[in-house]
């Protein structure tokens, strides 16, 4: 690329679309792997093989579930970002980051059990459980966490915020409003394709609209964040989690973004659009959000370390205990010593074998990193709801329980997949009518 | 002037725009002349892979400026606070897992140390601060910093010669061709 000037002859009229034949065996995979997943997991969390397995698998769906929507979150946010800043370099890539972002509005289907399962709220969800017995006890919620028997004064002084009517309408919400905003650039972007006279308008409105779309962003992975991982402990505060799962979002859909269009280029598309330069910004990106992880994951527990806050410091407490130490200690040099070294140089950063290995190996990070977040809160919750007569004795971890979490994060991840490929499938696999795609695949840093 | 002996140190030769420029910076590449240099008035895109430099190796110096400036915070701090003196604040460990108090400390000294040693390497790299440059002989090179754009092929290169390098520079584009020449000792 750097020795050849990308021209408008090098960009063909209608633009390169997939060959649904190079994928669709692939998609049939994912799509029958997802299938059966769920064949197993709906039986399971309706409790078909017992409360033990029911309560496990909850998380184990939760994990699963809320890996991939990070990963699309991200996708959201870098397509917003891209539109916000008026970026001339990643056009060619846009329309990558637009899928994955575009993935998101699906996710509401595996949050279904989440939300319409009681049963699997009550091990998921303490609060949940608590105005569930005062509205029992006491006939309406907020009598029952104000006084008697159910009295709860945090959960109540929380009412306000943390309650079941509200917390529907949010889930809701997110999935509706982020949904419609990603789908809306995503269709103003495909849109130009097919206009014979793109100009700049859309261009133009995607700036304009990104603008409110980037702080309804912000409000809905936060607040995503904390109603489905926070929400798992009500007690706990953190006013870092947003931008830490948030963080974590950015860098994992950058890593996301970093394969497919590797794997496009490896099927004989983006010839002439995306090079060693786009590589080598796309691995800056990574590289910052690598530093920008670390940055936040470590104020965050190093205030609480300080401030030593018995509320704040339970988060740690609990992911200090025994083996979760461990994997405490594997994030700190796996998922930031360990990539800033790998992806510090610039050459390296342009060799596609080698950022297939980093972008994988970041995503498998995050992995950890998410089981870190949700599966602590398992042992106890678990053991508490299903051996109530003696709340002491509650156990870190379930035996048997990584298999639900390997099945869970499978089912969907290959629902993840098969989105994904069909959203790379409907549309051009780049804007070719943008005005600015020539200024993208000739870009240089 | 002095009855000191000069040296010639260069072939000054100007040319009329940047890209004019950057078209004969290429032909001086492939001529396969090593010890050259162009001057313009403002950074130039591109210009050091028209003339084919090599990445600089200022990185490294930075690298391990940073690891040392980390390793120094590492061990001030813990040597202090846990080795020789430790220091029990709000019950907490004094051992290896004091560490994450001693984070800021290891991030500032990293910075630090690696922006002194980005400084002075590239000082040391470029041999500056110096008193003078053998350019500044030459009435026209002070438009280096105003309009004009140029090419200097040093004595020193070993493809050097008093007409030839006169008459390649001529043949690629440039103009005002001069000799520039230092005050040896």
């Amino acid at each position: 690329m750097a020795h050849h000037l990308v021209t408008s002859a090098d960009i063909p009229v209608d633009g390169e679309k997939l060959a649904v034949d190079k994928v669709s065996r692939i998609r049939v995979i994912c799509l029958m792997v997802a299938i059966a997943g769920a064949l197993v997991s709906v039986p399971a969390l309706l409790g078909v093989f017992g409360r033990g397995v029911q309560g496990s698998y909850s998380f184990s769906w939760l994990y699963g579930f809320f890996f991939f929507t990070t990963l699309a979150l991200g996708g959201c946010f870098w397509t917003l970002l891209h539109n916000i800043t008026n970026s001339g370099w990643g056009v060619s890539v846009r329309r990558v980051m637009e899928n994955v972002g575009y993935v998101f509005p699906w996710m509401l289907i595996p949050v279904l059990p989440i939300l319409l399962l009681p049963q699997v709220q009550e091990f998921l969800y303490e609060w949940m459980e608590k105005h569930r017995m005062a509205k029992d006890v006491a006939g309406s919620v907020k009598e029952g966490l104000h006084h008697g028997e159910t009295a709860d004064h945090l959960l109540s002084s929380k009412y306000w915020y943390l309650n079941l009517n509200f917390w529907y309408f949010r889930v809701i919400a997110y999935f509706a409003v982020l949904g419609f905003v990603i789908h809306f650039l995503r269709k103003l972007s495909i849109d130009q394709d097919n206009d014979p006279e793109p100009g700049t308008s859309r261009l133009l409105r995607a700036r304009f609209h990104s603008c409110w779309g980037v702080p309804v962003f912000a409000v809905v992975l936060t607040f995503l964040a904390i109603d489905l991982v926070k929400g798992l402990d009500y007690k706990w505060f953190s006013t870092m989690w947003g931008v830490y799962v948030f963080a974590g979002s950015a860098l994992n859909a950058m890593a996301v973004i970093i394969l497919v269009t590797i794997a496009l280029r490896g099927m004989g598309y983006f010839r002439n659009v995306v090079g060693p330069e786009h590589d080598h910004l796309m691995g800056k990106l990574a590289f910052a959000f690598t530093v920008f992880w670390a940055y936040i994951s470590f104020d965050q527990y190093f205030l609480y370390w300080y401030a030593n806050i018995t509320e704040e410091t339970r988060y740690f407490v609990l992911r200090n205990t025994g083996g979760w130490n461990y994997v405490s200690i594997i994030l700190v040099f796996g998922h930031f010593a360990a990539p800033f070294l790998l992806l510090i140089r610039q050459d390296l950063k342009r060799r596609n074998g080698y950022m297939i290995v980093v972008a994988g190996y970041l995503l498998f990070m995050h992995m950890i990193d998410v089981y870190h977040m949700i599966i602590p809160e398992r042992g106890p919750s678990v053991t508490k709801i299903l051996n109530p007569e003696n709340p002491e004795k509650w156990q870190l971890w379930l035996n048997g329980s990584f298999m639900g979490d390997v099945i869970a994060f499978v089912t969907i991840g290959c629902f993840f997949l098969f989105v994904l490929l069909r959203n790379i499938g409907s549309a051009a696999l780049y804007p070719h009518r943008d005005p600015r795609i020539l200024e993208s695949a000739n870009v240089h840093n | 002037m002095s009855t000191s002996v000069k040296r010639v140190y260069c072939y000054l030769a100007e040319f009329e725009s940047a890209s004019a420029l950057y078209k004969a910076a290429q032909k001086v590449r492939d001529a396969g002349f090593s010890k050259w240099d162009c001057y313009t008035p403002y950074p130039m895109h591109g210009l050091d892979a028209a003339m084919g430099l090599k990445r600089s190796i200022l990185p490294y110096f930075v690298f391990f400026g940073g690891v040392i400036g980390l390793l120094t915070a590492f061990l001030l701090a813990y040597v202090t606070q846990v080795g020789i003196y430790p220091t029990v604040v709000q019950g907490k460990p004094a051992n290896i897992f004091t560490v994450p108090a001693f984070f800021p400390i290891m991030f500032e000294l990293t910075v630090l140390f690696s922006g002194f040693t980005a400084l002075f390497a590239c000082l040391g790299l470029c041999q500056l601060p110096r008193w003078n440059h053998p350019l500044f002989a030459s009435r026209q090179a002070h438009r280096i910093t105003d309009d004009g754009f140029f090419i200097a092929i040093e004595a020193r290169d070993p493809k050097f010669s008093k007409e030839g390098t006169k008459g390649f520079l001529g043949g690629i584009g440039g103009d005002n061709i001069e000799l520039v020449e230092e005050d040896g000792k």
